[in-house]
């Protein structure tokens, strides 16, 4: 059924358009950076150089495209399976305009130079009191909803939602405590080690907070919908959430592994990153238990593919991170080219094939339409999937190669490779990962036409309904 | 063992207590259909509720 009536949809539009044009930018940047990194006499100073870039590519990739569809689909989400409208369609659009300001803002500060110098943390104070306030707005808006909820219980999208309004709340807040010097710069309210434990225990459940609960959440609603088949168990969704829950919060410190924090602290970020294969697995069986009978479907229907294969690609991403997370398998992978590999996987697999299914989904339901082409979809899938796996396995196997030269020893315990001769062999690898990323690049763009056509389609078809 | 560790221990046998009776709560056999419910409640939410008067 496509009328959605007494739901504040006009808002979610507005999100994903603005998401997908986050996301456009964040591709051409990564793209051209990969480029800086194969070419780099494409670095032009002081604007357009790698280490301005590359903050940007992340901030619009992980804030813009990310966060800006995930507000899209929790405003989509909440009000279904509450069954209430949006406790302030006002407030949302208010949060619509604070986000476009505030990714823009953080696009031209970090292009001047701006940093504080932490990992996705760059903003500087001004600009991170912003994302505080469109943060509460946004969280607001949703906890009413929820409070003012028509159904009694609530479906597990419901608790990751939840989840990551709390817990992105609480790492921001905390991570981002500086203290100013002037209008562009600030410190860092911690120093040494701990500063860098913050930061870690930050950094990493960014990945949970961010680039895990609202997938999550959004795989959940969205393959039974797909599907037309519930969701295999609730009960294993409930309890895979609260022990992902449980353990993620400890597991900062495994990217500060040989580092000089307590030896007590980096061990209990080991044990808990290998217990969290738990709860990540039971997702992925979730997922593909709720499939018994349906497999056809992966032939059948394009929004089953994005969502299996992305769901697929998140059991892979939590097989991969506790391995990288033991001492001795972090001390070879550590500072190498196999890192990007992993993190290419969640974003580009995982999270990107989630989003592009519930895009596909919302959209013709949001104007009344059918989708523009199924086919230029299937085009779109197959890029996407190339681009990606052509990305993170010539990462992996750039890694590996680039850890066995710097492990590389003589008899008399000297460095066999200087740096150097260890960077001049990358180089094929990164000439791969761009193509990769143009290849990408081209999928992206088959994924906009379709949704651009798809809108314009159904605006022509409301004007001549009109007429 | 010094107090800071005797209050990591704490907190972290609390919140495996409370995990336990997560799992307890949702695998008890009272509570089995009742968990399963909002999987089935969930494919249909095509509109508000009746009861709702949306502002929009
Ligand atoms: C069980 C789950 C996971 C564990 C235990 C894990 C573990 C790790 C570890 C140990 C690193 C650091 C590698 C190094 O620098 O030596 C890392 C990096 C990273 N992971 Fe994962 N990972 C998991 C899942 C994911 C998922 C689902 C994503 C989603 C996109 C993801 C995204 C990232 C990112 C963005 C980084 C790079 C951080 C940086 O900039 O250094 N990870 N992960």
């Amino acid at each position: 059924m496509n009328q959605q009536e007494g739901y504040a949809d006009d808002i979610v539009k507005g999100f994903v358009i603005w998401s997908m044009v986050w996301g456009l930018v964040a591709v051409l940047v990564g793209v051209f950076i990969s480029f800086q990194i194969a070419f780099p006499q494409l670095n032009f100073p002081p604007y357009l150089t790698y280490g301005r870039l590359r903050p940007i590519h992340t901030n619009a990739g992980i804030f813009g495209w990310g966060i800006g569809s995930f507000m899209a689909f929790f405003i989509y989400i909440t009000q279904r399976l509450t069954r209430t409208s949006l406790w302030s369609p006002g407030l949302a659009k208010a949060q619509l305009w604070l986000f476009n300001v505030v990714i823009a803002l953080a696009a031209v500060t970090l292009a001047m130079g701006m940093n504080r110098s932490k990992e996705y943390a760059e903003l500087e104070w001004p600009v991170a009191s912003l994302v505080v306030v469109l943060w509460v707005i946004f969280a607001v808006n949703i906890v009413m909803t929820i409070v003012k909820r028509r159904e009694e219980q609530m479906y597990i999208s419901l608790w990751y939602i939840l989840a990551t309004l709390v817990g992105v709340a609480v790492l921001y807040l905390v991570n981002n405590a500086s203290i100013p010097v002037s209008l562009t710069k600030s410190y860092s309210a911690y120093a040494g080690a701990n500063d860098a434990n913050v930061q870690w225990w930050y950094g990493h459940n960014a990945v949970a907070m961010v680039l895990t609960t609202p997938p999550l959440a959004i795989f959940y609603y969205f393959l039974p919908k797909a599907t037309g088949v519930p969701i295999y168990s609730h009960r294993m969704g409930v309890i895979a959430f609260w022990s992902l829950i449980f353990m993620y919060l400890w597991t900062g410190a495994h990217h500060l592994l040989w580092a000089p924090v307590p030896d007590w602290v980096q061990t209990l970020a080991m044990a808990f990153s290998v217990m969290l294969i738990a709860p990540s697995w039971a997702a992925v069986f979730n997922g593909y238990f709720s499939m018994n009978g349906q497999w056809h479907q992966m032939r059948e229907n394009y929004l089953v593919k994005f969502l299996i294969f992305g769901i697929t690609f998140y059991g892979l991403q939590t097989l991969q991170g506790p391995s990288q997370s033991i001492r001795t398998f972090s001390a070879f992978i550590h500072f190498t080219d196999w890192v990007p590999g992993h993190v290419h996987m969640g974003t580009l697999g995982w999270v990107s094939l989630v989003l592009f299914a519930a895009i596909y989904y919302t959209i013709p339901r949001l104007y009344h339409t059918e989708i523009y082409s199924v086919g230029l979809a299937n085009v779109h899938f197959w890029l996407v999937l190339t681009g990606q796996l052509i990305f993170s396995i010539t990462m992996w196997i750039a890694g590996v190669q680039q850890a066995a030269m710097l492990n590389a020893t003589n008899p008399d315990g000297s460095l066999h490779y200087s740096f150097i001769e260890t960077m001049v062999e990358l180089y094929p690898y990164w000439h791969m990962r761009a193509l990769g990323g143009v290849i990408y690049l081209a999928g992206l763009l088959v994924f906009l036409y379709n949704i651009y056509q798809t809108i314009a389609g159904a605006k022509t078809q409301a004007v001549a309904q009109r007429a | 063992m010094d107090s800071a560790s005797i209050y990591y221990l704490g907190v972290t046998l609390i919140l495996f207590l409370a995990f336990a009776a997560i799992v307890a709560r949702t695998y008890s056999k009272r509570h089995r259909d009742k968990g399963e419910e909002p999987k089935f409640r969930m494919m249909d939410d095509d509109k508000p509720k009746k009861d709702d008067h949306p502002e929009n």
